[in-house]
C-alpha cells in the first residue's frame, strides 16, 4: 500500500483495516444474501455452462429475484430503490409487457 | 392501523361466484378445522392462502396489510397462527387463520432514521411464545448512509400489534433461514450453521459449512432462502462441491456432487451428507418423512435420490420452475410452491404428477410453503 494514497473515506477505511491487521476478516461468500452483486452463473448462463438449468420460463424467476435484490444488475431492486416496479404487473406470466425499463433519478 | 384489520377471503365458492362476495360479508371465513392438513403460503399483491391437503383446493384467503415481499411464513406449534415476513423483507405480522385478523405485528427497524432488513431470517420457538428475527440495520443519515451491526431480535409472541424486543444480541452477519429445536435451540444458517442459546445469545456452530474441513473437499455452495418446517422435524439445507481425486486438487477430475446438512429438530442431532451428483439445479430439498433414505429437490425438475446408494431414482418434467418443496405429513405427497400463481402435487413415490391447484392473485415469487395440522 506504501505508493497508494487514501483520499475518500472508504479508502481511509480500507487503509485503517490493514493497519488494524482487520483483514483476514473478509472472507468469500459460500452462502449469498442481500444484494449481492454475485458472479455466479444466473441469468445468462447456469451453473454448467448451459441455460436448462435455468429457471423456465425466465418470468418465473423474475420477482424472486426482483424482490430481494438478488441479480441487481439485471431486474431492478424492488427491495429498496424500485418497490413498485411491478405494481401493474402482479402476475408476471399474463403481465410481463407491463414491465419498465428504470432509470436512476436525477440528483438535481 | 385500519390496515391491519384483514377483510378478504376467498373459498372457492366465491371464486366461482366472482367478486360478487365483498370482504365484509365474508370477512372471516371458516375457520380451520381441528386435525386437519392444511398448507400456507403467500403471493403478490399481499394474499395469504390456506390449501386443504385433503381435496388439495384452496380453503381460504386472508388479505394481509403493507406491501408483499418476501412472503416467508412460518407455522405456529398451535396450528393456528402463521407468521410472515413482507412488506419488503422489513415487518413479521401474525395472522390467526381462523379469522384471518392479525394479531402480532414487528417492525424489523427499531428507530426512525434505521433501515433493517430481515434476509428470510425469523423462527418460531417450539412452545410458539417467543419469535426470533436476525435484523439487518442501516442508518439513512442526511449525507450518508451506515451499516450497522446485525442483531438477533427476541420477540414475545402475545406482545400484540405493535412488538417490540424483549432481548437483543450481537448477531453473525449474513444469517438466512433459521429454525428452532424442541429443547429450544435457535438454528440459523449462515456462513456457518450456528447454534444460539436464545436466554443468553451465546452462538456456537452445530454445523461447519465455511469452515467444514472434509479432506479432498472443496469448501461448499450454499442456498438458503427457504426455511420449510418439515413434517419429519429436519432442518434441512442442500449444498454443492467438489470432491478433489487426490492432493493434486485438480478441478478436471474431481466429483461434482449434491448433499444436504441436516439438523433434526427433535434430537439435536446433525448430520453432513452427500446424496448424488450434480446433473442439474435444486433449489430446495426436503428429507421424505416416511423414509430417511430417501431426499428430493426442486426447481425445473421434482428429484428423488436413494441417499445411501447416491442414486437418482425418478425425476418429474415440471410445467414451470418451482422453488419452494414441501411433503404432506404422510409422506405420500409433494407440493411445489412459489414462482408463478400455481401450486403443483406430486405422488412421493412414483413422481406422477396428481394436478395443479390455483390461487387467486399473482406471484408467490420466494414465498414458503408451510404443512401443517390445526
Amino acid at each position: 500500500m506504501k505508493h497508494l494514497k487514501a483520499i475518500n473515506n472508504k479508502a481511509q477505511l480500507l487503509s485503517q483495516a490493514v493497519a488494524d491487521d482487520s483483514v483476514e476478516e473478509v472472507v468469500a461468500m459460500s452462502s449469498l444474501a442481500g444484494c449481492t452483486a454475485t458472479t455466479d452463473p444466473g441469468w445468462e448462463i447456469d451453473a454448467f455452462g448451459g441455460v436448462t438449468s435455468l429457471c423456465q420460463p425466465m418470468e418465473a424467476d423474475l420477482y424472486g429475484c426482483a424482490d430481494p435484490c438478488w441479480w441487481p444488475a439485471q431486474v431492478p431492486d424492488m427491495m429498496n430503490t424500485y418497490p413498485d416496479w411491478n405494481k401493474d404487473a402482479m402476475n408476471s406470466k399474463e403481465d410481463w409487457r407491463n414491465l419498465g425499463t428504470v432509470f436512476p433519478k436525477d440528483k438535481n | 392501523m385500519d390496515k391491519k384489520r384483514l377483510s378478504s377471503l376467498m373459498p372457492a365458492a366465491a371464486l366461482v361466484l366472482g367478486t360478487a362476495l365483498s370482504g365484509s360479508v365474508l370477512a372471516k371465513g371458516p375457520a380451520l378445522e381441528e386435525g386437519h392438513e392444511y398448507m400456507v403460503v403467500a403471493n403478490y399483491p399481499n394474499n395469504m392462502h390456506v390449501i386443504d391437503l385433503q381435496s388439495d383446493s384452496l380453503y381460504k384467503s386472508c388479505e394481509l396489510p403493507d406491501a408483499f415481499g418476501p412472503g416467508v411464513t412460518q407455522m405456529a406449534p398451535d396450528g393456528k397462527t402463521a407468521y410472515i415476513l413482507n412488506n419488503h423483507y422489513e415487518d413479521i405480522y401474525g395472522v390467526n387463520l381462523d379469522n384471518c385478523e392479525v394479531t402480532f405485528h414487528a417492525a424489523m427497524s427499531l428507530q426512525q432514521n434505521e433501515r433493517t432488513k430481515a434476509i428470510f431470517s425469523f423462527a418460531i420457538s417450539a412452545d410458539g411464545k417467543e419469535l426470533y428475527a436476525v435484523q439487518n440495520p442501516t442508518m439513512l443519515n442526511r449525507d450518508h448512509y451506515r451499516v450497522q451491526p446485525s442483531r438477533l431480535a427476541v420477540y414475545d409472541t402475545s406482545a400484540g400489534l405493535n412488538a417490540k424486543p424483549v432481548r437483543t444480541f450481537p448477531s453473525p452477519r449474513q444469517v438466512t433461514v433459521m429454525q428452532t429445536g424442541e429443547d429450544g435451540t435457535l438454528y440459523m444458517a449462515g456462513a456457518e450453521i450456528y447454534k444460539v442459546d436464545v436466554k443468553t445469545g451465546d452462538v456456537d456452530v452445530a454445523i461447519p459449512s465455511r469452515s467444514w474441513q472434509r479432506p479432498l473437499y472443496a469448501p461448499p455452495d450454499v442456498l438458503n432462502a427457504w426455511p420449510i418446517q418439515s413434517p419429519s422435524k429436519d432442518f434441512t439445507i442442500l449444498y454443492t462441491t467438489a470432491k478433489f481425486q487426490d492432493e493434486t486438487y485438480n478441478l478436471d477430475t474431481a466429483d461434482w456432487i449434491y448433499g444436504f446438512m441436516n439438523v433434526n429438530l427433535e434430537t439435536g442431532e446433525t448430520q453432513t451428507t452427500d446424496f448424488g451428483p450434480i446433473t442439474e439445479i435444486y433449489f430446495s430439498g426436503i428429507l421424505s418423512p416416511k423414509d430417511p433414505n430417501i431426499v428430493y429437490g426442486v426447481l425445473n425438475r421434482l428429484a428423488k435420490y436413494d441417499i445411501e446408494k447416491k442414486e437418482l431414482v425418478a425425476a418429474a418434467e415440471l410445467d414451470h420452475s418451482y422453488y419452494c418443496i414441501a411433503s404432506n405429513h404422510e409422506g405420500s405427497k409433494i407440493y411445489l410452491a412459489g414462482t408463478f400463481n400455481d401450486v403443483a402435487v406430486y405422488d412421493a413415490d412414483t413422481l406422477e404428477k396428481l394436478g395443479n391447484i390455483p390461487l387467486p392473485g399473482g406471484d408467490m415469487a420466494i414465498s414458503t410453503s408451510q404443512v401443517f395440522i390445526r
